[in-house]
């Protein structure tokens, strides 16, 4: 293995020499840069070739490139990185520039783009430019349009961005595995005309889904469905950014999903239209209101709304599951569970152990509890109230007055109007009348109600 | 009768007389060299009472190893019948250190008128003569009763021992299948509950009771291995009645710090020490000795010596000696020479042979000590921190809602089949030491019964 990653390496070294005397030679290939924090980056404003307006990659950040003769020219690694998941988790994944996914590439309508893509894995691969009208040789898929990219090789991409809207990159060589360990970007081509759909907030991230044993770091690559952490940009609640809003901003935010089964994104507060696909810009006529967007496999929405309701707004997926993190889907249900005696007799055994679900898994958000390395609580994040019980694929909208143009930093939570919170009711509770239960419903006589107060734990 | 004086000399030095404890004082030495405890050939009341005071006084508190084998060696009670056969031993030797003692023969005869009589005192000189000889074979027949009887005491400490290590170890099991049961217990009622509300097919249900059902079973069996294994221990000890009530420790004695090692002197050490050894080598003594004598009085194979006083009617008295040989036309024992060196032969081989099983046994005795050693050492340094760790990842586990309460209860499970190996580990290691213990200084170990297996159930997992 050493002898052949050195072997590798001789090579890759022997590779840019020789593109040196060819066309753009090793002394210019442009810098690749490596990002260490998965914190958001700014927007990155363009300093070189046609004006646009950046978008912000949630936890992520957008590569710089260089102009070279009329050439917009960007560098891509493909390498092993470690990325943190939430804070307390670290994932051993394939990336791009030091994470995954890879930094968003901006690039406006008719721009000449040349892409170098290095391959640092130890195994081939190829980038597939998704959705992008470009030669058939520049498609990236291994063996069909071109040759693998080796270990240790750089290959060269060029292409004119021809159609403006939302687009991703991702491997297609050995692509169940390359995409399992992360390997994935987003792609954002913008507007000739900078007036074309301006909005002020511009959010992009992918969806991915990642099935990482508890206490390990590495992906099981070969999971099809049962996924145990559900990510936005491959991080999960309570370790996504906040979408951070000036209020009446309007917003767009443009969603990609490269995992393997359908997300509906959910909105609180505000209703939406999707304004656009990976296949571009809706019509106007055809688009209609949503407060909930089914993102399919392999799909990009882009959804657009004027943000005039000021709070925390939750948003996430709505199957319920991905709002968790790692969870055990074999753990039996233990609602309504009398464990009276039987807690003494597992305590001698197991002298640490503790009753959970016995009314629901709501504890699981408030307990802290011990667990395995490298491991998150299913569902964790507190709020100014309380235990949150989230994770995954669930973050908050959080529309604000009179914040600064390009300011996305966390507020904090919302101070609600005096009035405007839910409260509990202390008068008197009418006894409902109920009718006695039917005979055939055997089970129902025996479901337990929930005691008052933590008795018998 | 200068002659007499010499004989009554002879007589007298090969005279023995019964000592007081009848020779045991030697077994006692061999014995208490060899086990550190003490024995006692119980033979009048106050020292059965004395025992019985001893006895008590053991019994108060838990017994360990020392003190099982201590009570074995005071109240084993085929122990004692042993015993008994060093006094008869002792009593053949006394007897065979007293002469035959003179034959006086007086005879009248008459002839007509004439009286004849003749008086004549006859010695048995050569029983006289051989009365050492033969003293010193019943010496070794006395001496091969006593090594008999120390033998006897150090196998009945042997297997005291053992008994007591599968006894404490029979406990331990039936203590952690007792710990399996309520595991297996706790899964069945929490099906049950579960089931009752409606979380839980009776497929699962029926398979947790199942598990159940079954670890009844084997906590019958490790508790009747349990009582069984004591009673062996109690047989040993020959206790009966109300001492059966004797308490054990907890758990065995752990592994020492480290292995004791073969030393190269560790086979001339069994050869110095061991009964069987030295039971042998005696033996061929003996036989050298008594082959010496065959040689010696081949051609005399009866000597006698008299004195005669003969007077007749009419006649001045006749007086003189006499003197008798057998002289052995026919016979110049050269069979018997054959036969007593062809006894010698037979003995010096039997040593030989004793001696190199006795060399082998200290080496195939270490051999199944170390190797009891490592494993044992391997299953507290290696499988159960391993275990542990199993039972604390899986506690994290269930803790992040990862696992479920009956894979928590399955691992607890496991764990404890897992200590219970290791207890097993431990009881072999120190059965083997006290085979190696008693293969090197005492006598053959494998004389003894072999490992009584308890009939702790296999580590089976929880089986689901």
């Amino acid at each position: 293995m050493n002898t052949r990653r050195r072997f590798f390496g001789q090579s890759a070294a022997g590779l840019i020499g020789a593109a040196l005397v060819s066309r753009v030679g090793a002394a210019s290939l442009p810098e690749a840069p490596i990002r260490t924090t998965p914190d958001m980056a700014p927007p990155l404003q363009p300093s070189s070739g046609r004006p646009y307006s950046p978008v912000v990659t949630l936890n992520g950040w957008s590569l710089p490139w260089r102009m070279n003769s009329g050439w917009k020219e960007f560098h891509l690694v493909a390498e092993p990185v470690v990325r943190q998941i939430a804070a307390g988790m670290n994932a051993h994944l394939w990336g791009y520039n030091g994470q995954s996914p890879g930094p968003t590439i901006e690039v406006v309508e008719g721009d000449k783009v040349r892409l170098f893509v290095t391959n640092k894995l130890p195994e081939h691969t190829t980038i597939h430019w998704h959705g992008q009208r470009l030669p058939n040789g520049m498609d990236g898929v291994g063996g069909l349009t071109q040759p693998h990219i080796r270990p240790g090789k750089t290959f060269v991409y060029e292409f004119e961005a021809k159609r403006p809207g939302t687009f991703m990159y991702h491997p297609h060589a050995d692509e169940m595995v390359q995409m399992a360990m992360g390997m994935m970007g987003f792609w954002v081509t913008h507007p000739k005309n900078p007036k074309f759909m301006p909005v002020d907030r511009d959010f992009v991230f992918l969806l991915g889904a990642f099935d990482i044993e508890p206490g390990s770091f590495t992906p099981r690559v070969n999971t099809m469905l049962d996924f145990n952490l559900f990510a936005f940009n491959t991080r999960v609640f309570p370790g996504i950014d906040p979408l951070v809003v000036r209020r009446n901003d309007r917003v767009r935010i443009r969603v990609g999903n490269l995992t393997m089964t359908n997300h509906p994104i959910h909105l609180h507060g505000h209703e939406f239209e999707v304004t656009g696909t990976d296949g571009g810009w809706t019509h106007p006529s055809s688009r209609w209101p949503e407060v909930t967007t089914d993102i399919g496999v392999g799909q990009m929405r882009a959804i657009e709304f004027i943000a005039n309701e000021p709070g925390d707004w939750a948003l996430h997926c709505h199957k319920s599951h991905h709002t968790m993190n790692a969870m055990g889907h074999d753990v039996p249900t233990m609602i309504g569970v009398d464990h009276r005696g039987v807690v003494e007799k597992i305590n001698r055994l197991v002298p640490d152990y503790m009753v959970m679900g016995e009314r629901g898994m709501a504890d699981m958000g408030e307990m802290e509890m011990p667990l395995p390395d490298n491991t998150l609580p299913m569902m964790t994040g507190r709020g100014q109230y309380g235990a949150i019980e989230m994770g995954g694929m669930f973050t908050v909208l959080k529309v604000r007055d009179g914040l600064a143009r390009n300011d996305y930093k966390d507020p904090g939570p919302y101070q609600h109007p005096a009035g405007t919170v839910a409260f509990e009711w202390t008068g008197q509770l009418p006894v409902a009348e109920r009718p006695a239960p039917a005979a055939a419903s055997k089970m129902s006589l025996k479901v337990r109600k929930p005691p008052a107060g933590h008795a018998g734990h | 009768m200068n002659l007499l004086i010499v004989l009554a000399a002879i007589f007298l030095a090969g005279c023995a007389t019964l000592s007081p404890d009848a020779g045991f004082s030697d077994v006692e030495q061999a014995v208490t060299q060899r086990t550190g405890a003490r024995t006692q050939w119980v033979r009048s009341e106050d020292a059965a009472n004395s025992v019985q005071a001893r006895l008590k006084e053991l019994l108060l508190k838990p017994i360990g190893p020392p003190q099982a084998v201590q009570i074995a060696l005071l109240n084993n009670p085929g122990l004692q019948a042993r015993y008994a056969d060093v006094g008869i031993a002792e009593a053949d030797l006394v007897q065979a250190s007293r002469w035959r003692g003179p034959t006086f023969s007086f005879a009248r005869l008459r002839r007509g008128g004439e009286t004849e009589i003749e008086r004549s005192v006859f010695f048995d000189v050569l029983g006289l003569i051989t009365i050492p000889l033969s003293v010193r074979g019943e010496e070794a027949r006395f001496a091969a009763a006593k090594n008999r009887a120390a033998s006897e005491a150090l196998r009945v400490a042997l297997e005291t021992r053992r008994a007591w290590f599968n006894a404490v170890a029979a406990r331990e099991t039936s203590r952690y299948m007792e710990q399996v049961k309520q595991a297996a217990e706790a899964s069945a009622e929490l099906a049950r509950r579960m089931a009752e509300v409606g979380n839980w097919p009776k497929l699962n249900q029926a398979r947790e009771q199942a598990f159940y059902a079954e670890s009844t079973v084997q906590l019958a069996r490790a508790r009747q291995a349990e009582a069984s294994a004591r009673e062996r221990l109690a047989r040993l000890m020959g206790l009966w009645g109300e001492d059966l009530g004797f308490q054990l420790p907890e758990r065995l004695p752990d592994l020492p710090k480290e292995p004791r090692q073969l030393g190269p002197d560790s086979e001339t050490q069994a050869l110095a020490q061991r009964l069987d050894v030295e039971a042998a080598r005696r033996d061929a003594e003996a036989l050298a000795r008594s082959l010496g004598l065959t040689k010696v009085s081949r051609f005399v194979s009866l000597l006698e010596f008299g004195l005669h006083r003969n007077s007749e009617t009419g006649q001045p008295r006749q007086r003189g000696w006499e003197i008798e040989i057998g002289i052995p036309i026919f016979d110049f024992g050269t069979a018997r020479t054959a036969r007593a060196e062809a006894l010698y032969m037979q003995s010096v081989s039997r040593a030989a042979e004793v001696a190199i099983q006795a060399r082998s046994e200290v080496r195939d005795a270490y051999g199944s000590y170390r190797t009891n050693f490592d494993l044992a050492r391997h299953y507290r340094d290696e499988v159960i921190p391993l275990r542990k760790r199993i039972s604390e990842e899986m506690l994290l586990r269930y803790n992040g809602m990862l696992a479920s309460v009956f894979e928590l209860l399955a691992d607890s499970r496991d764990q404890v089949a897992a200590v219970n190996a290791y207890i097993e580990a431990l009881r072999d290691f120190w059965l083997a030491e006290s085979d190696f213990q008693m293969a090197l200084t005492g006598r053959s170990p494998g004389a003894s019964t072999g490992t009584t297996r308890t009939a702790a159930p296999a580590a089976a997992s929880g089986g689901h």
